[in-house]
């Protein structure tokens, strides 16, 4: 038999811990949703349009020549009219305007015909593309025009030609229009490449193929038939749904954070919603108690208070995934500058249904434990107020293993790398552990201390208050804590490092693509010494003979062998740079060719002092020994190289050479105009601007990703209330009790303040020793940038932590100020 | 001279809009050093007068008055320090802090008050009342009459002018009842203290100097 008016009962009895509870529900599923919701959704749409993200069907990318067996394969198939080609050529520009001395480096992309296959380049007249976008022609961003100060019809000087503006794109299929770059668009036909005359070797031109198969069936075919052609880890052919994409890689980036962000509000949620349960179940003791004195069975009053659990997380999780839809939105609000134009957010039912299923798992191991002890409950709990030490420990450890499992299962089902999955299960598992000792280690110091103030002594008693969860409270918090203060120092860091702090005397001009035959008239103009840096174009073979594996190369996270790298010749050391091992740069005994690498290479490879490397320049094999070993001095913006040669071994090679300078800010636009003006096809870039665009995007995002780590701490903060709840009998009693023996308000005030800045104090420094080391171990092995401490700004997190702890402890203990003595003790029974 | 004074107080609790008179314009004098027990059946409003007269409740009309002070109308904190060093009180379910020792409990008010003997002080009301092996119980470790000689001694430490106890031997058996009663009267003359104690108990009734009687709401020599 259900009693329907008992089940609304106990719930209107108590619907501030109801309350509570769903707001964890919904705080854990509709991160989880958005998240979830936002991932799938983006994939799905990143896969349903990925022909019109890469504007073809096979998509060969190279940042070489063509290679001869490629070029005539892909020829023989179009002859044979299976594919149809469209070809482009991206790279880096200055283009100026002819009479305003302005200029601006661009990004570049000269198009055949046939580009894109699918999707299209919406301009800004509505005309269609390629009737703009004809010989003598171009196409490019706003920005350009707004900062050369041009307007469509006006001439524009790129390269070695004068070209006329004729459009300005909205968007193009293959790039969202704010991604991550230097330069704004601008569009060339083919027809006028050789005009450029930009295409001298050595330039990093990157260089692809588009393909549209005439028959779908055929893709994988003749896709296949290419790879055989290419020449690997060289060029690169790929179907539309194998193509990778800078924008997806980010965005999977992003997500994979995102995601972990999810479970570890999970969690947090989780603890929540068992503490609020507890309290819940705390306060119908008696009832439950009485219950039994007359006669409840256990099977009785489990059913009830399951029937009113599962009520609650029905409540919370239809809210929750209403809420997190909403979420998904504002999200992709958020990052609408990084989503590939037209990306459609739909509902995905499969998402939401898994929700369900992670959300009611959750909600039933978390409430497991609170409703099994229902059972243990004693009708002598009338008439004594401790509660029975559970007998069975069984139930409680098997909860651990469940949940335990659920958690694996869950982060290895989002993450999808096992190897990954485990560091993340151990380094949160570990976190806690060390929270676990760490607060337990404090709290056992501050039961020892005998202080002589009275207040002192009630706040610590008030720390081991029965059901109080101190502990849970103070390792839930740091947990949350740390995130945030982790995130905070890491992007403290990178932005001292690479935005505010860029260094005094560093160069902040970058000359690229200076043919050597310019070097001369390059100084003259500038009037000044400068320093030319020879730049060879590399890829690895082989080291000691052993054939460099691309595929497992590529698979690294970091840097890997299988790149294209930039050799130098020098004779001596270049600045801030020392040798830790061999004798001098290069050895005069040796008469092979020699190389000197940076310590670095070695993190890639195990390599020593003799070790020979085989090096592929421009076709040409050249195998050099290596003989030494450098090591950078200090972090610095002067020009580093990983390999340097014997100009007698690369002074012949195809190679251009680039340059720094240092400038006054306002001097580097002029210089640049003067510059390109002269040598048309020398890049120049402003290297202090750029680094402002890189820190309004790294600002960008850190508001974001800090944003969702708020909410972790929304999590703490439910956690904190519930446990207020948990122990609100406890404290109502206190207080009256204070108050009767003649307390004032505001030693009972002073007394729960108190025990809550004992938690604030120990949750904030824990939380800070543990995110210095995290946000340390971060910034030294995955950005390799200098740390430091940011004391400061950590005290003052802490203060504002414990502000709000503060303020969360008064808000809801006021109430329990308030209440009347008399009201009470009537209430009571006998103690 | 009087140490509390009521004035026609009156209590009306309101139930499901329907009011219930318990008190009706009672009033009662006390005189310092005064022993005087209240009688009367269960639910007459014995402890209902009590918490009134005591300040623990607001009466509905009428004044209250301890050591010549109006309390009626003050707040919670004017109160706190009449509760803690001019009034005691033993209730009838002894009311100990779950979370304190039995010594604990005892010093809490001498403490409040910044008593540097408070432990001392605690220690001695327990030796008196035979309970100083259980300083350390928490009250869920004591029994019913063991809490309620606790309750007696929070109640004394701060040395009260005015003791009130509220049926304090109505969960003992008659002979610890009595032990209790003779201990309660015995630190009442030796403080002299005024004592206004509620019971059913005959006995202790003829050794006081006054006996009133609570019946519908009116009370009477
Ligand atoms: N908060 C309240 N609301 C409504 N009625 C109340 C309230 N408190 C007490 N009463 C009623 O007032 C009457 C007097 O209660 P009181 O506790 O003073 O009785 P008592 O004389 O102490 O009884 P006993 O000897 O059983 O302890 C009772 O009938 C009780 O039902
Ligand atoms: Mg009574």
């Amino acid at each position: 038999m259900i009693h329907t008016h008992f089940i609304i009962r106990q719930l209107s009895r108590s619907s501030k811990q109801a309350v509570v509870f769903i707001l964890c529900i919904i705080l854990s599923l509709s991160t989880l949703t958005a998240f979830t919701g936002f991932s799938k959704s983006v994939n799905r749409s990143l896969l349903d349009d990925a022909k019109k993200l890469h504007a073809a069907d096979i998509i060969i990318r190279t940042y070489d020549k063509m290679s001869d067996g490629l070029e005539k394969a892909v020829a023989e198939q179009v002859r044979l009219g299976r594919v149809e080609l469209a070809r482009f050529y991206e790279f880096n520009s200055v283009v100026r305007a002819p009479d305003k001395q302005k200029s601006l480096l661009s990004r570049l992309k000269v198009v055949e015909k046939g580009y894109p296959f699918y999707g299209e380049v919406v301009l800004l007249s509505g005309l269609s593309f390629h009737d703009v976008l004809t010989p003598g022609h171009v196409v490019v961003e706003k920005t350009l025009l707004d900062r050369l100060g041009l307007s469509v019809g006006d001439p524009i000087k790129v390269g070695f030609t004068t070209l006329t503006i004729g459009d300005v794109v909205l968007s193009e299929p293959d790039r969202p229009m704010n991604f991550f770059s230097f330069g704004p668009r601008v569009f060339i036909s083919s027809q006028d490449l050789n005009a450029l005359g930009l295409l001298q070797t050595g330039s990093r031109i990157r260089t692809v193929y588009l393909l549209k198969s005439k028959d779908d069936a055929q893709t994988d075919a003749l896709t296949n038939l290419f790879k055989q052609a290419a020449i690997r880890g060289q060029e690169r052919v790929n179907t539309y749904q194998t193509a990778g994409s800078r924008i997806k890689r980010f965005l999977d980036n992003f997500i994979f954070f995102l995601k972990l962000v999810g479970i570890f509000i999970l969690i947090i949620a989780g603890v929540g919603i068992h503490g609020t349960l507890t309290a819940f179940l705390k306060e119908k003791e008696q009832t439950i108690a009485i219950m039994k004195t007359i006669g409840a069975t256990n099977r009785h009053i489990t059913l009830h208070f399951m029937l009113i659990v599962f009520l609650l997380s029905l409540i919370g999780t239809v809210m929750g995934i209403l809420v997190g839809t909403v979420l998904q939105r504002g999200l992709a609000g958020l990052l609408a500058d990084f989503l590939p134009p037209d990306l459609r957010l739909s509902i995905v039912w499969s998402g939401v249904f898994e929700n369900i299923v992670i959300g009611f798992s959750v909600v039933a191991m978390f409430t497991f434990i609170p409703l099994y002890r229902l059972r243990e409950m004693r009708p002598v709990m009338i008439l004594r107020e401790e509660t029975p030490r559970s007998a069975k420990r069984w139930p409680l450890y098997a909860s651990g293993a469940m949940f335990a499992l659920f958690f694996f299962g869950l982060v290895f089902w989002h993450m999808q790398d096992f190897r990954f999955g485990l560091y993340f299960v151990a380094g949160v598992g570990g976190l806690i552990l060390i929270t676990y000792l760490c607060t337990h280690l404090m709290l056992w110091i501050l039961k020892g201390w005998k202080s002589r103030q009275l207040v002192v002594r009630q706040a610590i008693k008030g720390l081991f208050r029965q059901g109080g969860a101190t502990k849970t409270i103070i390792i839930t918090l740091t947990a949350s804590l740390s995130v945030i203060f982790s995130i905070y120092l890491i992007e403290k860091n990178l932005d001292a490092t690479f935005i505010r702090s860029y260094p005094e005397g560093a160069p902040n001009m970058i000359i690229l693509d200076i043919q050597p035959s310019q070097k001369e008239a390059f100084t003259q103009m500038l009037d000044q010494k400068v320093r030319f840096y020879p730049l060879i174009r590399a890829r690895i073979l082989a080291i000691n003979g052993e054939t460099i594996k691309h595929d497992s190369e590529r698979r690294r996270r970091r840097d890997n062998l299988s790149r294209v790298f930039n050799l130098t010749y020098q004779n001596s050391l270049l600045e801030y740079e020392k040798i830790i091992k061999g004798k001098g740069l290069f050895r005069k005994d040796w008469t092979e060719p020699q190389v000197s690498i940076l310590d670095i290479v070695g993190d890639m490879r195990k390599m020593g002092i003799g070790d020979t490397i085989r090096f592929k320049i421009q076709g040409v094999p050249l195998e050099a020994r290596i003989s030494s070993i450098r090591t950078r001095i200090k972090e610095s913006l002067t020009p580093f190289f990983y390999f340097v040669l014997q100009e007698k071994t690369l002074g012949a090679a195809p190679q251009t050479v680039f340059s720094t300078l240092r400038m006054e800010n306002d001097k580097i636009g002029p210089l640049q105009t003067k510059i390109v003006n002269r040598f048309p096809n020398i890049s120049v870039i402003d290297v202090s601007s750029a680094v402002q665009v890189f820190g309004r995007l790294l600002k960008r995002l850190s508001k974001i990703i800090r944003g969702f780590s708020i909410l972790s701490m929304a999590a703490g903060v439910l956690i904190l209330i519930s446990a207020v709840f948990a122990t609100r009998a406890q404290r109502i009693t206190e207080s009256v009790y204070y108050k009767i023996l003649g307390a004032k308000k505001t030693f009972v005030f002073r007394v729960f303040t108190l025990e809550n800045i004992f938690i604030g104090l120990l949750s904030g420094f824990l939380a800070l020793i543990v995110s210095q080391v995290v946000a340390f171990l971060v910034c030294r092995s995955v950005f390799e940038i200098p740390y430091h401490l940011y004391l400061t700004s950590c005290l003052l997190m802490i203060g504002a932590t414990l502000l709000l702890i503060i303020t969360i402890g008064v808000i809801s203990t006021k109430s329990i100020l308030e209440r009347k003595p008399i009201t009470y003790l009537r209430e009571q029974p006998d103690g | 001279m009087s140490i509390l004074e009521a004035k026609e107080i009156s209590k009306v609790y309101t139930v499901d809009h329907r009011n219930i008179t318990v008190l009706n314009q009672v009033s009662l004098k006390v005189e310092v050093g005064e022993f005087v027990v209240i009688t009367g059946s269960s639910g007459s409003g014995k402890t209902t007068l009590l918490t009134l007269i005591s300040g623990l409740d607001q009466p509905s009309s009428g004044q209250v008055f301890i050591d010549q002070q109006n309390i009626t109308g003050a707040s919670e904190d004017d109160l706190a320090p009449f509760r803690n060093s001019i009034i005691g009180f033993v209730f009838q379910s002894y009311h100990l802090v779950p979370s304190m020792t039995a010594l604990e409990n005892i010093m809490f008010p001498a403490e409040l008050l910044g008593d540097p003997n408070a432990a001392q002080k605690a220690r001695q009301l327990l030796k008196r009342l035979g309970l100083e092996e259980r300083a350390d119980n928490l009250p869920s470790q004591l029994s019913g009459g063991e809490k309620q000689r606790i309750s007696l001694c929070r109640a004394m430490i701060n040395q009260p002018k005015l003791l009130f106890a509220d049926e304090p031997t109505g969960n003992l058996d008659s002979e610890n009842g009595k032990k209790m009663l003779s201990q309660l009267v015995e630190l009442k003359t030796e403080q002299g203290a005024t004592l206004i104690l509620v019971t059913h108990n005959p006995e202790i009734a003829q050794a006081s100097d006054r006996v009133l009687t609570l019946k519908d709401g009116r009370l009477s020599e």
